[in-house]
């Protein structure tokens, strides 16, 4: 046993600066609930004098609650380490104790937001196993407690696992190696990202955003935008080009921006650590996180691009691990953006093993996927559009364009979507305008799935779907046979395969 | 690791197939059960639809009340059509290593799940069922709600028995594992 520079093995609470992170938690938690009754005494205020005096009890009241509350949080909040476990004793009306042992813990990150950051300590999250109980957090600690509690703590469940496990299992353990830095995002990188990014979906969010907070304040946008508009109509008439011009070049630029700022945000100076026991990750502005992969949680690996990406060469890689519960699904999967063929080689090296990975033949679809694409995304719309000649007139012929449309369409995922499959691996390719590649082992899968529509009943085809434990994939319009073999030899793999698949 | 491997060029076509063992359909009863849920779902829609119309402000209700409840009795139609037809289609076999259910009568899928990726097992019973002494099977992996399998309309003893062979199962095949 290494010597702790605290001893954790007394009840501690955590740093000081954990009540100013309470305070911050406990006002967005209040805002998040009440914002609108807020937000409408607020409007409501020019309504008179008496009502004025309410609003000033409410906002007194509410930071009270909020102070009181996160003070009382910080005070009934301890932890220590006892009998290979950690031990954590909180909660202000109902209090809770909860015990984890070291073997059941399966990571602990750091978390950093900017208050951390000043203060140099960080938020500590740790990720158990097992279904349903859900992991346990301290707000905020030493930097170096931190790391000494997580180096003591991973230490120890190695030792203990290492006493349990047979010892052909025990190869590593003493030998600690420095990992080694992949990937850091430097400046430019950094900016490709944020060029390259999805900026519909920017405009998406900003829009969504927009509307539903206007429709939370005042139930009539359409009022609103009318009014907005009636006090400009003259001028609108005569310089329509020109507004519409410029507004959308407004919404573009801002578009722009905001997927530029969130990416700086999220994604600043994202360093990739690799080891022979996994990946680290640190990533993050204002708030600065940091997770660690561990090598055989990792379910699927992916790697995408679209166009602009295809010309800086750059790929967003994913990496899914395993999750205990369905709520944090989304953090089991991350994403590195902005990194180059070489470097998801190297990951893919080291997650999954090496010697059964080799250009495989690529399978094609089916080619009556094409037809089919072109049947509705094409013929069907033509003929709707068509079929309003007699209100539209001749315009009705502008919604031929559908045609080539589909058929473009129809080409291009004929060409991107394929599958590849080797003794120990799966990888299925797909994309219209971008290009996915999603890699698993196969005896990682859990479920497989085929299904059948009445079309594909009759041309005896099939789609396939393979489910592992951090998501899916799917080999759509196969053959009926090929679909059947596969799933035999998943099954096959499956059911033989004695290798644990996390 | 090599060695492992040795026996892959087995054809898939020389291991167990869907043709060496046979389907059983889910219990004839479970089909009353899906049509009197099917009813009863119906039956609150029409009285939803019916008191909305009742305090609406419409001008004609009779006409409102007519669409309204031919709408309602045609999509009743074609679902008891669908449960009918389809109810063919809800097919299981359970296998030496997995576990296939089939549906769907538009959409057909069959789903086989593996002993050893078997989380957990559970029956569940709604209020109809009961009536009909009738259990599902839900079984749970890791591969998330959506693979999650469900097989309906089991009597009480098979369901039992199914579940203790696929938890024994489990439980042998994650022996051999470690």
């Amino acid at each position: 046993m290494e010597s702790l520079k605290v001893d954790f093995r007394s009840p501690q609470r955590q740093s000081r600066v954990a009540i100013g992170i309470i305070l911050i938690k406990f006002i967005k938690g209040t805002i998040k609930g009440f914002w609108p009754i807020l937000l409408s005494l607020f409007i409501g205020r020019k309504a008179g004098s008496t009502f004025q005096d309410v609003i000033g009890y409410v906002v007194l009241g509410f930071a009270a609650f909020n102070l009181i509350g996160s003070v009382l949080t910080y005070f009934r909040f301890y932890f220590h380490l006892e009998n290979n476990s950690i031990v954590i004793d909180k909660g202000i009306l109902r209090r809770t104790k909860t015990n984890i042992p070291f073997e059941r813990i399966q990571t602990i990150n750091f978390t950093q937001n900017i208050l951390h950051q000043l203060f140099n300590v960080v938020g500590v999250e740790i990720d158990t196993a097992g279904a349903g109980k859900a992991e346990i957090s301290i707000d905020a600690l030493n930097k170096e407690d931190a790391n000494a509690l997580r180096e003591y703590i991973l230490a120890e469940k190695e030792q203990l696992t290492a006493n349990n496990a047979p010892a052909s299992d025990l190869v590593e353990p003493a030998e600690k190696e420095a990992p080694q830095l992949l990937l850091q995002l430097k400046p430019l990188d950094l900016l490709k990202v944020g060029i390259s990014q999805n900026h519909l979906r920017s405009m998406g969010i900003i829009f969504v955003f927009v509307f539903s907070t206007i429709n939370e304040i005042t139930d009539n946008i359409s009022d609103i935008v009318a009014d907005q508009f009636t006090q400009y109509e003259g001028y609108l008439i005569n310089n329509t080009l020109f507004v519409f011009l410029t507004s959308a070049i407004l919404v573009i630029i801002i578009a722009f921006l905001f997927s530029l700022i969130s990416t700086l945000l999220q994604y600043f100076d994202l360093k990739l650590w690799i080891s022979k026991k996994g990946l680290k990750l640190v990533r993050g502005l204002l708030n600065r996180e940091e997770i660690s992969i561990n090598t055989h949680k990792v379910q699927l690996v992916s790697w995408s691009t679209n166009p602009i990406r295809r010309l800086f060469k750059i790929y967003t890689l994913q990496i899914a691990q395993a999750s205990s519960s369905e709520v944090n699904v989304q953090k089991s999967k991350i994403n590195v953006p902005g990194s180059y063929k070489h470097q998801i080689a190297q990951v893919i090296k080291m997650v999954f093993p090496t010697e059964y990975s080799g250009n495989e033949q690529k399978h094609a679809l089916s080619k009556l996927v094409k037809q089919r694409i072109i049947l509705f995304l094409g013929v069907i719309p033509s003929l709707l559009g068509l079929s309003t000649w007699y209100w539209s007139g001749i315009e009705c012929l502008y919604f031929l364009i559908a045609l080539p449309f589909s058929m473009t369409i129809a080409y291009l995922y004929y060409k991107k979507n394929s599958y590849e499959i080797n003794d120990e691996l799966i990888r299925s390719n797909s994309g219209i305008v971008g290009t996915e590649h999603l890699l698993t082992q196969i005896h990682k899968v859990q479920v497989v799935k085929i299904s059948q529509s009445i079309y594909q009943r009759r041309k005896k085809l099939a789609s396939l779907k393979l489910y592992t434990a951090a998501g899916e994939m799917s080999i759509p319009f196969i053959t009926i046979s090929e679909a059947l073999a596969i799933e035999n030899f998943v099954l096959y793999r499956v059911e033989t395969d004695k290798r644990e698949w996390m | 690791m090599t060695l492992h491997f040795e026996n892959l060029s087995v054809d898939p076509n020389e291991l167990p197939g869907l043709s060496d063992f046979e389907f059983k359909s889910v219990d004839p009863r479970y089909l009353k059960v899906s049509l009197i849920s099917s009813t009863l779902f119906f039956l609150v829609l029409i009285i939803g639809a019916t008191a909305a119309i009742y305090f609406s402000e419409f001008e004609d209700k009779f006409l409102v009340y007519l669409i309204s409840s031919s709408s309602i009795a045609i999509l009743l139609g074609l679902n008891v059509l669908v449960i009918i037809l389809g109810f063919k289609k809800k097919k299981y076999a359970l296998r030496q290593r997995d576990v296939i259910y089939t549906k769907g009568l538009i959409w057909s899928t069959r789903t086989t799940v593996p002993f050893i990726r078997i989380q957990h097992a559970e029956l569940k019973q709604g209020p109809i069922e009961r009536l009909f002494k009738l259990n599902s099977l839900k079984i749970f992996t890791a591969g998330g709600q959506s693979s999650d399998l469900v097989i309906p309309g089991l009597p009480e003893e098979t369901a039992l028995n199914i579940k203790d062979f696929i938890l024994k199962k489990t439980a042998e095949d994650g022996k051999s594992e470690s």
